[in-house]
């Protein structure tokens, strides 16, 4: 298990009803760590429509996570 | 003769037609100016004009040398009387001669607008009750319908109008003081071109920053009028407004603003037919809009192109910003998003509501961005995906790299020739869309449905967040009427089932709210 801090937008932040929580996950890759909290917060956005960035970086889904890394999930926006 | 002059006596209009007289010139307009009998609803027997000479006639002068500056005219001069005048005197006189009458008309209307306007001229009325006033010219003066460009129509309010002299500019001396800016700085300023797309709640600050900063050129596209739910965010429009097309009114503001920069205004929807002509003429672009489809065609045609895009979105609190440079180590939109997302698709359905500060904030800095690639300077220092929150004070700087996948290449993003509206079937009562041939499909989330409607009353309940996740759940062959809380999600739901051979698919218009249960 490692300790993450994971961030959310937009409609994510809505779903989550946070904008930012700590968990300890056994997740290895950032899509896994998805999957864990949107059945958790019933996030209604397939992974495909979203962005991962790891510690400021865009990544791939199937990058390593390690601990203490600061994971964000962001859908796009549209509105002007 | 002198350009102009005061007169105690009746103005000559012979020896002015003789001063002006030019064998080059093949036209002569005059103005004469006459005390009328009334003014504002009063009789008036006389009138008594005094002005302060010394500031007035070199105002005067001023006016002449402008207008003939302007219009190129051969010369032009101006007699304004003053002491006690009867009914049918002649107060003023211009002439104007020069090449050719268009020049000579306009000059004169021209001067004597301005010296209406800005000439400290105090006017005394005696009226025929044996009452008198004193009226400053100024004061009762219609605002100088010449003040930079034509085709000014805001409305000074009284007494504000005189203290805006007609030639007067901005001074951009507080950002050439700036060592980025200088002298050069501002001629790169004058000399460049910005395309901006949508004059909403993005565009509105960038816009106004963009004039003020002495942009040389700014293209305006918004095909959408002004509505009265615009203006919390919108604050270059007025009440007076709503019901009018965006671009024409943000075009007029911004000349009041600065009436040095051309603007060019497009008064339809930005589109894959008409972005890459548009923007080939302007050096970048701003895209302020406010859908996913017209910021991938804005970004395609920037790529097309080779032309830096200043890009920025907001939901609610949130902002995202982000720039491409035409540059072999740049991403573009689609590096990013290699799925381009749907409209209507991602988001919830009720309306998003927004606070106007979260736009303006985030408009404000792409009109910074826009600024810096106009000066040359960097824009920043790595590409990268800039996330705001404003409501918990976050700034996320995500870096964003070239995806190799990616071939920046155009898109037919709206494959949907589809037109939206022929979706879209209205029904007075659930019970009638029940009763049609259609099968009703409610895509609500769970919750929502739990929550507002525990009966279920729609049989087929399919979330559309599985359809987004691949569900196969839909026959093709069926006859749908797909249902949401608002009609937004099905909407979008059924131009994207269209779009995937579904051949009878419909959106119940409006949603469940615009029913009755």
């Amino acid at each position: 298990m490692k300790k993450i801090t994971l961030q959310y937008f937009a409609v994510l932040r809505e779903q989550a009803g946070c904008s930012e929580e700590r968990l300890e996950t056994a997740a290895a890759t950032p899509a896994e760590l998805y999957e864990e909290v949107r059945a958790r917060h019933g996030f209604t956005l397939p992974l495909s429509m979203l962005r991962v960035a790891v510690n400021e970086e865009f990544r791939d889904w199937s990058s390593p996570l390690e601990a203490s890394d600061r994971v964000v999930f962001i859908p796009p926006v549209a509105g002007g | 003769m002198q350009p102009f002059a005061f007169s105690t006596l009746p103005i000559d209009t012979a020896r002015g037609r003789k001063a002006l007289a030019d064998p080059a010139c093949g036209g002569y307009a005059t103005f004469e100016g006459w005390v009328r009998d009334h003014n504002e609803g009063r009789a008036v027997r006389h009138l008594e004009y005094e002005a302060y000479a010394a500031l007035a006639e070199r105002e005067g002068e001023r006016i002449v040398a402008e207008a003939v500056a302007k219009y190129g005219v051969q010369h032009a001069a101006c007699i304004h009387r003053i002491g006690d005048l009867a009914l049918g005197e002649m107060a003023v006189w211009v002439g104007v001669s020069s090449r050719h009458r268009a020049e000579a008309f306009a000059a004169c209307r021209y001067i004597i607008d301005e010296v209406k306007h800005r000439v400290p001229i105090w006017k005394k009325e005696h009226y025929v009750d044996g009452d008198s006033g004193w009226v400053n010219c100024e004061r009762c003066a219609q605002p100088g319908e010449h003040q930079g460009h034509a085709g000014r129509t805001h409305a000074h309010p009284h007494g504000h109008a005189a203290m805006t002299p007609s030639h007067a500019a901005p001074d951009f001396s507080r950002q050439i003081a700036l060592p980025e800016v200088g002298a050069a700085g501002q001629q790169r300023l004058r000399a460049g071109s910005v395309l901006v797309i949508g004059a909403g709640g993005l565009g509105v600050p960038v816009l106004q920053y963009l004039a003020a900063a002495g942009v040389g050129r700014i293209g305006i596209v918004d095909g959408d009028v002004v509505e009265a739910s615009n203006l919390h965010r919108q604050p270059l429009y007025g009440v007076a407004d709503i019901g009018k097309a965006k671009a024409a009114v943000a075009a007029a503001r911004l000349r009041e603003l600065n009436p040095e920069p051309t603007f060019a205004v497009h008064a339809e929807r930005a589109g894959a037919d008409n972005l890459v002509d548009w923007l080939s003429r302007y050096d970048l672009v701003v895209d302020c809009s406010d859908n996913f489809a017209t910021k991938f065609t804005v970004n395609d045609a920037a790529v097309i192109l080779g032309k830096p895009a200043v890009f920025a979105s907001v939901y609610q609190y949130e902002g995202q910003l982000q720039v491409y440079l035409p540059r072999d180590d740049w991403p573009c939109l689609r590096c990013l998003w290699p799925e381009a997302p749907r409209d209507g698709l991602v988001g919830n359905c009720a309306q998003a509501g927004v606070l106007g500060p979260v736009p303006a904030a985030l408009g404000a800095m792409q009109a910074m961005q826009a600024l810096k690639i106009l000066l040359g300077l960097q824009v920043e220092s790595a590409p990268a995906l800039h996330v705001f929150d404003l409501l918990g004070m976050h700034w996320r700087t995500l870096k964003a790299a070239r995806n190799p996948a990616c071939d920046h290449s155009p898109r037919d993003l709206q494959s949907d020739a589809i037109d939206p509206a022929v979706l879209e079937l209205e029904y007075a009562s659930l019970a009638a869309a029940l009763a049609s041939d259609l099968t009703l499909v409610d895509i609500r989330e769970s919750w929502e449905r739990a929550r507002d409607d525990p009966a279920g009353q729609i049989e087929w309940h399919l979330p559309l967040s599985e359809f987004l996740q691949g569900s196969t759940a839909l026959p093709p062959e069926g006859r749908y009427l797909i249902v949401c809380a608002h009609g937004v999600r099905s909407l979008a739901l059924a131009v994207h089932l269209r779009s995937l051979g579904y051949a009878a698919v419909y959106s119940l218009a409006g949603g469940l709210a615009a029913v009755d249960a």
